[in-house]
């Protein structure tokens, strides 16, 4: 038979566990909560970005040899190289002084004050130069038609699976598989052929036509815009069906969500419906896509840049990975990072705001 | 346009509200479609209360869908008319609908826990309603939203939370304060306790009671428990396969029920407090036991199949002074007491029941017991293993002799394999049995849960195969090892009432045939009543009663037991 004993205890039971607003009632204030969440997500930030800067400062040491060498090695195959010309080669280039701590240092000092030293291929422009030239033309063109297409292809999207089954769902659901299957770099070359070549609309390469003079007036605005519609496209073409598809299909798995059910039973207007509930949760899953997107803008560029010629932070990294420049690849492999990092930064604080249920 | 609020409408008896004539809903057209809903008629007064009971599948769902206009594709009303107020429901375009909800009908969805938007305050659903239809004025809305979150017994502070920090009882007050903001002339609730915890299911059903009655609305209850419908509705209409079988005043159904399947689903009620308690297939404990005696001396039962009695000796399974803490869920809030000092011993054979509201610590003892958790204080041994603290490569010897039955049949099997596939892994697994072997045991399997042909089930796929016969499936499976202990986590919760003492029956009769002993973990005191000897009720992770199990329920001495028993819905109650 079963002996059953009770443990010892009070002689009254629990207080009943009849819902109350008991646990509502002891929920820290709202403003608490959103700093800490904040503060929070900074320190995360702070945290990954010196693992990052400190990572790309080991791994070119646990690498063998040095720049030196390298430069060296290839001298060496037009014949001997002598004790002064490797001095020199030394010298130009730099051999790190100091213990692995004294370098580290020297490292994070010249991280924080953007100092990477003079790029091989460029010579004698310094790396800063050559980024701060180069980084205005890839954000505002990739990073302002990443957000661009993120923001259409979403609204495209909400409409799709609003009016799911009319001409509004099939056609952009329809033409924006059909277009985010092209690779990259043939719809470029379809849109150079035919919008530049053959009927000549726009040019076919530059960031600016070759008598302009890159300042801060009308003129050049409108020569460089003129110059970015055809990379532009291209890149709002193959990436807009992505987000039209994502969000759509997020989008219908919420509309059969309850609330959505109980709202429709509330009678609020189906605009309502559709953006502050149906829509307002389904764009939650595609904020992560969008910051993985926000981070590739700085690196994901070079196809694009290479076939547009276009003199953004793609088409350097193409130049300094095919001369073994240093300087500018280490430079540029730190800011990629460190452009991932941020993008990944504003989206959580971004996943806050919109969603409270992140806010804890 | 809009009907005046309800306010205003003093309810004339016996003026009609709502009247449904000759409705059918399909989902899906021509031959293929599938007939939820089947020439349904009825008439309702201003100010009923009005029950709509069925099984899973019945259509009553469809049917509360059809009534407030939200049926969605591939469901749609194929004919017949929902005449509300002299317009016909079906007949309104959308933006018509949409108006009349306010003033009209109101609908409380089964999943209270999800029909809040989890990304908007509670203060910002009640001013999606008031911006929608525009009758509250916007100066008052704070204080009629406070009013309406009042009348649900909530504390104006919820207005300003999001609703993933209420919990699930809150949140459907929150909803059927929301559908009271509507100033319905019409509620319908579909199942609105379901999910909820049995003594919250009470809590929440004694507001609604008293809302229909200060508010004057009338309502329909749907809801698969007519226990529920029979304590709060006047008026009961039984629904069975799309139809409704019998439409009669509650206290007639209970004492005078005309239709056949209204008798069988009041067959199965009784009060776990009376003197015998007998179900379909069970006849009382008691009076079964003196029988047992006599019936075992008479004939041995010889099984065909694998005996257990290969066994040499069968182990108790003894908890001493067992704790579990989990750490604080969030930073500074105290960590969890999730188990509380408990102590018993389940002997071999022996049937013990567990009981309790959810979160008061039931299921974490089924973790400890196997293995799943370890306890933070105490002692858990079954023959010579120590289970607190047992290391994996022993968990196969524990795992053969203590199997688990879990609460949902419908997410327990993997959907993509046969029935015989899931039986025959933990056959290969514990017993070394392979080919012909296996499957023979796999057989063996499937008649001892009672699924014949059997032949015809191994080849099954679980979506083929209605719950209570899943939850055999399942059951099947803990069988597989010849365990000596079966651990069932609420093991009938899930499964319509008439399903319900098929699957007890079993379980009783493998204890009684395998002499399997059985740790009942429930908060359904009457099942708890006809499959186990003794009890042990829990709160907060602590022993509050334990005994023989009708001493325990007749004669209650906890006051969370008393309030447990008193949580039970009981049609005859009402009457008594």
């Amino acid at each position: 038979m079963t002996s059953t004993t009770a443990a010892p205890r009070g002689a009254e039971s629990r207080p009943p566990t009849r819902p109350g607003p008991t646990d509502a009632a002891h929920a820290p204030s709202p403003i608490a909560t959103s700093l800490g969440y904040v503060a929070r997500k900074l320190g995360l930030f702070a945290l990954t970005l010196w693992a990052a800067v400190t990572v790309n400062f080991l791994l070119p040491r646990l690498m063998p040899g040095t720049p030196a060498d390298a430069a060296l090695a290839k001298l060496a195959q037009n014949g001997p190289v002598s004790e002064a010309t490797k001095a020199a080669i030394e010298a130009q280039l730099g051999v790190p002084t100091g213990n692995i701590f004294e370098q580290y240092l020297a490292y994070l000092h010249q991280v924080v004050t953007l100092d990477f030293g003079i790029s091989y291929t460029f010579y004698p422009q310094s790396v800063g130069e050559l980024v701060s030239a180069a980084l205005p033309y890839t954000l505002v063109l990739v990073g302002l038609v990443t957000v661009v297409a993120f923001v259409l292809g979403t609204l495209l999207g909400v409409l799709a699976a609003w009016k799911r089954g009319t001409w509004l769902d099939s056609v952009p659901t329809l033409v924006g598989s059909f277009m985010s299957a092209f690779p990259y770099f043939w719809t470029a070359l379809l849109l150079l052929f035919f919008a530049g070549y053959v009927l000549r609309l726009f040019p076919t390469s530059g960031a600016y036509g070759p008598t302009a003079e890159p300042n801060l007036s009308f003129e050049f605005f409108g020569d460089a815009l003129y110059h970015g519609v055809l990379p532009a496209l291209t890149i709002l073409i193959t990436s807009l069906g992505g987000w039209i598809l994502g969000m759509r299909n997020t989008m219908i798995s919420t509309l059969g969500d309850d609330y959505v059910t109980f709202a429709e039973a509330n009678g609020l207007k189906p605009r309502t419906i559709a953006l502050r509930y149906a829509a307002r949760n389904a764009i939650l899953p595609n904020l992560t896509s969008f910051g993985l997107a926000l981070g590739g803008v700085v690196g994901g560029s070079i196809l694009v840049e290479q076939v547009f010629g276009y003199p953004g932070i793609g088409y350097l990294l193409f130049n300094a990975v095919t001369n073994q420049d240093y300087p500018l690849m280490q430079a540029l492999f730190l800011m990629i990072t460190v452009s991932v990092l941020i993008a990944n930064f504003l989206v959580d604080i971004l996943y806050g705001v919109l969603d409270p249920r992140t806010r804890r | 346009m809009t009907p005046a609020p309800y306010a205003q409408t003093p309810p004339a008896a016996n003026t009609t509200l709502l009247e449904v004539h000759d409705l059918s809903v399909h989902y899906g057209y021509g031959a293929g479609a599938t007939k939820a809903v089947q020439n349904v008629s009825f008439r309702l007064a201003h100010g009923e209360f009005v029950g709509l009971v069925g099984e899973s599948g019945s259509g009553k769902s469809t049917l509360g869908f059809a009534l407030t206009g939200l049926s969605k594709p591939p469901a749609h009303i194929e004919k017949g008319r929902i005449l509300f107020g002299g317009k016909d429901i079906a007949s309104l375009d959308a933006e018509q609908l949409r108006e009349q909800r306010h003033g009209g009908i109101a609908m409380v969805l089964q999943s209270g826990m999800n029909a809040l938007n989890p990304v908007r305050s509670i203060r910002n659903h009640f001013v999606d309603i008031f911006r929608a239809h525009g009758h509250v004025d916007r100066s008052r809305w704070t204080a009629r939203a406070t009013e309406l979150i009042g009348k649900v017994e909530l504390t104006p502070q919820v207005l300003d939370r999001f609703p993933g920090e209420l919990s699930g009882g809150m949140r459907q007050r929150v909803s059927i304060a929301l559908a009271l903001s509507l100033e319905p002339e019409l509620m319908v609730f579909d199942e609105p306790t379901t999910a909820l915890d049995v003594l919250v299911q009470h809590a929440v059903m004694n507001t609604i009671i008293e809302l229909q009655k200060s508010e004057n609305f009338t309502a329909i209850l749907i809801s698969h428990d007519l226990g529920i419908v029979l304590e709060s509705a006047q008026r009961v209409m039984v629904m069975h396969e799309g139809r409704i079988v019998e439409d009669a005043p509650a206290r007639q159904i209970l004492e005078n029920p005309q239709a056949d399947y209204t008798r069988m689903l009041l067959s199965h009620y009784a009060d776990p407090r009376a003197e015998v308690v007998e179900l379909p297939g069970f006849a009382d404990r008691q009076q079964r036991k003196a029988e047992g005696a006599s019936r075992t001396e008479a004939a041995t039962h010889t099984p065909t199949v694998s005996p257990r009695t290969l066994r040499a000796d069968q182990h108790a399974m003894i908890v001493e002074n067992v704790s579990k803490i989990y750490p604080a869920p969030r930073r500074g809030e105290a960590p969890v007491r999730a188990v509380d000092n408990v102590s018993f011993t389940l002997e071999p054979g022996a049937a013990l029941a567990l009981v309790g509201a959810s979160g008061s610590g039931k299921s974490t003892i089924a973790k400890l017991i196997t293995a799943v958790e370890k306890p933070t204080s105490g002692r858990i041994r079954f023959g010579d293993l120590d289970v607190g603290s047992l290391n994996r490569r022993h968990f196969r010897r524990l795992h053969r002799d203590v199997q688990m039955v879990f609460q949902d049949p419908y997410s327990a099997l993997n959907p993509l394999h046969t029935v015989e596939y899931a039986l025959t892994r933990p056959v290969i697994n514990f017993t070394g049995l392979h080919g012909t072997d296996a499957r023979r045991r796999v057989l063996e399997l499937l008649d001892i849960v009672g699924l014949n042909p059997v032949e015809e089930f191994a080849a099954k796929l679980p979506h083929q195969l209605s719950g209570g016969q899943r939850q055999r499936v399942v059951i099947a499976r803990a069988l597989a090892s010849d365990p000596q202990v079966i651990i069932a986590d609420e093991p009938v919760s899930m499964l319509d009432v008439s399903l319900r003492a098929g699957v007890l029956a079993l379980l009783e009769d493998l204890r009684e045939q395998w002499g399997v002993s059985l740790l009942y973990i429930t908060h359904d005191l009457l099942s708890a009543r006809v499959v186990t000897d003794n009890i042990m009720v829990l709160n907060g992770g602590a022993v509050v009663e334990t005994g023989n199990t009708a001493d325990v329920l007749r004669n209650p001495q906890d006051d969370y037991t008393i309030r447990l028993l008193d949580a039970i819905p009981n049609p005859r109650k009402v009457v008594a």
